[in-house]
């Protein structure tokens, strides 16, 4: 066998022996009128699930509040990722310590995350709006114009850090000679850094941003932790709504149809993301 | 999926032989689902009397917060023999769990020990547990809502402690200063709003569905109820509290910020408890009726699975513990009363926190309604839910957001 | 030319109050949390009250009467084999996705599967584990987490294969390596900083997963994210002893990560890049 197959083996093996049938229910189960109070009782639906979802208006709501949601996280999380790591570069002292500490927030569990946010930011004991107070700021974090924007910023508390490691990795294994190169002919710190740092990093964006965005798709905990998709539906997040659907509401045809298209969606998203990055090689993304 | 089926009752096949070889060998061992609450605390002392007293059957839990428990039941329900022997169920979930078959009917086993005295929990309580004439669980404890007040401060200011909405209301605004809110309100989308603004809703002669069986979520009585709990929301509320669950309320309470909330009764020896959340205004709250007089019912039940092989031991275990006697010691170390006996023993008032609680306690639970009945409680009590707290934050009029709901839930029924 | 080194040392003192700026944000909630483990229970909610009478009772509590370091050690096993086999088996699979152009959809259709919510895979999933005898155990859970953290990783990887030159390993085969050899001996090396930030985040994915490791873990089994879950109740969020389960995990963690970062670091100084 050619050394690429032999190579790919072992992930194959192991995919579709944890993946395969899984995946093969979920399918069987989103075309049918699937219901965990009524497992006997099964009655095949064709595309019903799907017809049904698609003009399902919170459905709708629950993945544009997500698009936002990941658009918004991520992009942030990317310019401050970046900028944090082409400082932290530069540092004299301690530079260890300072990265160990801006490591942290990703190691806390979610579920905690939200929770500590969700006392930080309590308008009558939290200490933010105490103190945003004693400034004379009145912020209401949760409020419905806020509190999807509040969620973004909590994710960017706990996964900026995530792209600091990642940018850390890039730069590290960046060639030194070009930028030797373009000291000695005295270009300015900005021009090495838009014509030779970004697009030197471009693939570790590409992958960065694909991750993260993978990984903010699925934002549940916070939600779950906070605001349980309120005020009124303003926070709903797609996770969350499949998840109401499928293991609280028992229609897990419905949510296992909802997720099929989720799936579809971020594909289409990721692909035409790489493929714009990748068509453009001489240029910054 | 046939194939599937096949191999599950071939393996639930292999599992009652092997219990049943085991059985004579060894004694019973049952597992239990519980929530993670001050009840559970008491539930594990009598445990360790019981399995003092039945040598032959072990008991254990698996305690988790009360967000865990419907996955894992579920999953356990799905499974060919059962993770958990005993489940404890909410009550919007026993039509659901009844009929999806998750439940062992209790019938047989009541009527077979006529000195458990079945009709001795309170009517209401009874009612959830029954599902087409035929029993699935036993009472473990009630949550039913009652007024948990500051009493000093309404004796400090002469008010009295109201007993209609329209007084509450008043009251409530005019108790909010700088320093404190008239009411700790709990707003947050889904269960929590629903579950407080139900008060509200049976107060102003309210209901989700009429006697017909119609949905009157869009009545005028409940478009006033929403309308006063807005303007209370806005008036006596703490500032941008649209987000407060339980947990907020309580600890807004506790700390002196608020005077009064809608809570379960049970959290009245919590709040008094020396050295306890409230620090040294412990001993200052009082629980009351809510105004209007029905308060929203919650209840716990113990229910045996469908797909045990512990039926027996399982139904010595609820039977033992839910006896009039084990009751009693179990209201008297802070349980929430269930059986009307036990609630009006002049022994447990004594031992307990008193005859006026326990009176108040019997008012509530006497005339309380659940949030919502039948297969689909749960997605109608979000469905609501999302509704209110799309009104309360100002993002729809009380009357749309109303009609919203009535339209949400025609949709699934 | 005074001007230079001066110029300079204000913009290293601009770059390190930035970062100094930045540790103080990520910081904060952790000193909040630190004051919440020791405030007595009646002071949790004062959020001006920093001077108080310290009390080690959540402390106490959860390290001598709770299983919350269990349940670290639990998250710590879970999470380090699932990253062990997931860079073991993902590794060659992205160097073959890399150098053997598989095209683009190839290389999305492992990522997409990843993207499954979980609340629609748990279900198969805890059939098969209840055949198997798995529920309850870490094994079904490094499972469960693999079909979350084998993919994303395997995906990452191909990124960082994708910016080594060819040239590399073809000088090797020159010399006289395999391929195979070519790989594990010099491109390995390599991406030795790809390889250590797929396995962080594997880590990240695995020991922060809170839904599959609810409904299959019980009792013993049970991970720290279940655990702290656990302190959100009905007698209110128990937010001290929380605080400390949450400090008891990230202390060891950031250790960990000290190091990591350090080998981030090094990570090329005998690379091949360089030279």
């Amino acid at each position: 066998m050619h050394l690429r197959f032999r190579l790919i083996l072992p992930l194959a093996a192991v995919l579709a022996a944890i993946m395969v049938y899984p995946l093969a229910f979920s399918g069987w189960i989103s075309v049918h009128d699937y219901r965990l109070d009524r497992i006997d009782d099964v009655a095949f639906e064709g595309i019903g699930n799907y017809a049904f979802i698609l003009t399902n208006p919170p459905f709708w709501n629950a993945l544009t509040n997500t698009v936002v949601f990941v658009f918004g996280a991520v992009s942030i999380e990317l310019a401050l990722g970046l900028g944090l790591a082409l400082l932290l570069r530069r540092m004299v002292h301690l530079p260890n310590t300072a990265r160990a500490i801006l490591l942290a927030p990703m190691f806390i569990t979610p579920i905690a995350v939200g929770l500590m946010f969700r006392f930080l930011l309590n308008s009558e004991f939290g200490v933010i709006p105490h103190y945003l107070a004693a400034l004379g700021i009145e912020v209401d974090w949760f409020g419905p114009d806020l509190a999807l924007f509040s969620l973004i910023l909590i994710d960017v508390w706990q996964w900026t850090p995530f792209m600091v490691l990642m940018f850390l990795a890039g730069l590290e294994a960046l060639p030194k000679a070009p930028f030797e190169a373009a000291r000695v002919d005295g270009a300015s710190s900005w021009l090495t850094f838009r014509h030779l740092t970004l697009p030197m990093l471009r693939s570790v964006i590409l992958v960065a941003l694909i991750i993260r965005a993978l990984d903010a798709f699925k934002v549940f905990e916070y939600v779950y932790a906070i605001t349980r998709g309120g005020p009124g539906d303003s926070t709903e997040t797609i996770l969350f709504y499949i998840y109401k659907t499928g293991f609280r509401f028992f229609r897990l045809g419905e949510a296992a149809s909802m997720a099929f298209v989720l799936v579809a969606v971020v594909l289409v998203l990721v692909i035409a993301l790489y493929v714009a990055m990748r068509r453009r090689p001489g240029q910054a993304p | 999926m046939t194939c599937i089926r096949t191999a599950l009752t071939r393996t639930a096949l292999a599992g009652v032989a092997l219990t049943v070889a085991a059985q004579a060998a060894a004694a019973a061992e049952i597992h239990i689902i519980i929530e993670e609450v001050p009840e559970y605390d008491i539930v594990r002392t009598l445990t360790d009397r019981f399995m003092e007293e039945h040598p032959d059957i072990t008991v254990t839990f698996d305690a988790m917060p009360f967000d865990a428990m419907r996955d894992r039941i579920l999953t356990s329900s799905l499974a060919p023999s059962a993770t958990y022997d005993v489940i404890i169920v909410d009550n919007p979930w026993m039509e659901q769990f009844a009929r999806a078959g998750y439940l062992l009917s209790l019938d047989e086993m009541i009527a077979a020990a006529p000195d458990f005295a079945f009709d001795d929990f309170f009517e209401p309580l009874r009612d959830v547990a029954t599902v087409d004439g035929t029993v699935y669980g036993v009472p473990y404890y009630n949550y039913a809502l009652g007024l948990i007040v500051r009493q000093d401060i309404f004796d400090a200011a002469g008010l009295e402690v109201p007993t209609t909405l329209d007084d509450y209301v008043e009251v409530a605004a005019a108790l909010t200063t700088d320093e404190m809110s008239g009411v700790a309100m709990q707003p947050q989308r889904g269960y929590k709003i629903m579950e407080e603004w139900s008060n509200w809703l049976f107060a102003a002669g309210g209901s989700l569905f009429d006697e017909s069986g119609a949905i009157a979520i869009n009545s005028a009585e409940a478009a006033r109820a929403l309308e006063l709990y807005i303007q209370t929301y806005n008036d006596a509320a703490p500032d941008d509290s649209v987000n407060w669950g339980f947990d907020e309320a309580l600890r807004s309470v506790a700390s002196g910020r608020s005077a009064t909330m809608l809570s379960y009764n049970w959290m009245l020896p919590t709040l008094n408890a020396p050295g306890g959340v409230a620090g040294d205004l412990a001993g200052n709250f009082r629980l009351h009726e809510v105004p209007g007089g029905q308060a929203v019912l919650g209840a716990w039940f113990w229910s045996i699975a469908a797909n045990t092989e512990q039926t027996e031991a399982a139904w010595t275990f609820i039977s033992w513990l839910t006896s009039q006697e084990i009751d009693t010691d179990r209201v008297i170390a802070g349980g929430a009363p269930v059986r009307s006996s036990v609630a009006n023993d002049p022994a447990v008032w004594e031992a307990g926190f008193g005859e006026d609680y326990y009176t108040t306690v019997q008012g509530i639970l006497e005339d309380a309604a659940p949030l919502a009945t039948g297969i689909h409680a749960e997605e109608i009590i979000e469905i609501v839910g999302t509704s209110l707290s799309a009104a309360v934050s100002g993002q729809t009029s009380v009357q749309d957001a109303l009609d919203e709901a009535a339209e949400g839930i025609e949709r699934i029924r | 030319m005074t001007g230079r080194p001066l110029r300079y040392r204000a913009s290293q003192f601009a770059v390190e109050l930035t970062v100094a700026v930045a540790i103080a944000i990520v910081l904060f909630p952790f000193v909040f949390i630190l004051a919440t483990s020791l405030k007595p229970p009646h002071q949790v909610a004062e959020p001006g009250v920093w001077w108080f009478e310290a009390s080690f009772a959540n402390w106490a509590a959860v390290l001598l009467h709770s299983d919350v370091p269990a349940n670290i050690l639990n998250s710590l096993i879970v999470s380090l084999a699932t990253v062990a086999i997931a860079l073991l088996v993902g590794c060659p699979a992205a160097y073959s996705f890399s150098r053997f152009k598989a095209g683009g959809p190839a290389r999305f259709t492992i990522l997409s599967a990843s993207m499954m919510p979980p609340v629609i895979l748990i279900l198969p999933l805890f059939l098969v584990f209840y055949h198997l005898g798995l529920l309850d155990t870490l094994a079904g859970v490094v499972v469960a987490h693999l079909t979350l953290v084998m993919p994303v990783v395997t995906w990452f990887l191909i990124g960082f294969f994708d910016d080594v030159p060819r040239e590399l390993e073809e000088q090797a085969m020159i010399d006289g390596c395999t391929q195979f050899q070519a790989f594990v001996r010099v491109i390995l090396p390599t991406v030795r900083p790809g390889l250590a930030g797929a396995g962080v985040f594997g880590f990240v994915l695995s020991w922060n997963d809170l839904f599959y490791a609810l409904i299959l873990t019980g009792g013993e089994s049970r991970t720290l994210p279940v655990a702290i879950a656990g302190f959100w109740t009905f007698r209110g969020i128990d937010m001290g002893k929380m605080a400390v389960a949450i400090l008891l995990a990230v202390v060891p963690v950031l250790i960990v990560s000290f190091f990591i970062q350090k080998h981030l670091i090094r990570g090329l100084g005998g690379g091949a890049i360089k030279s």
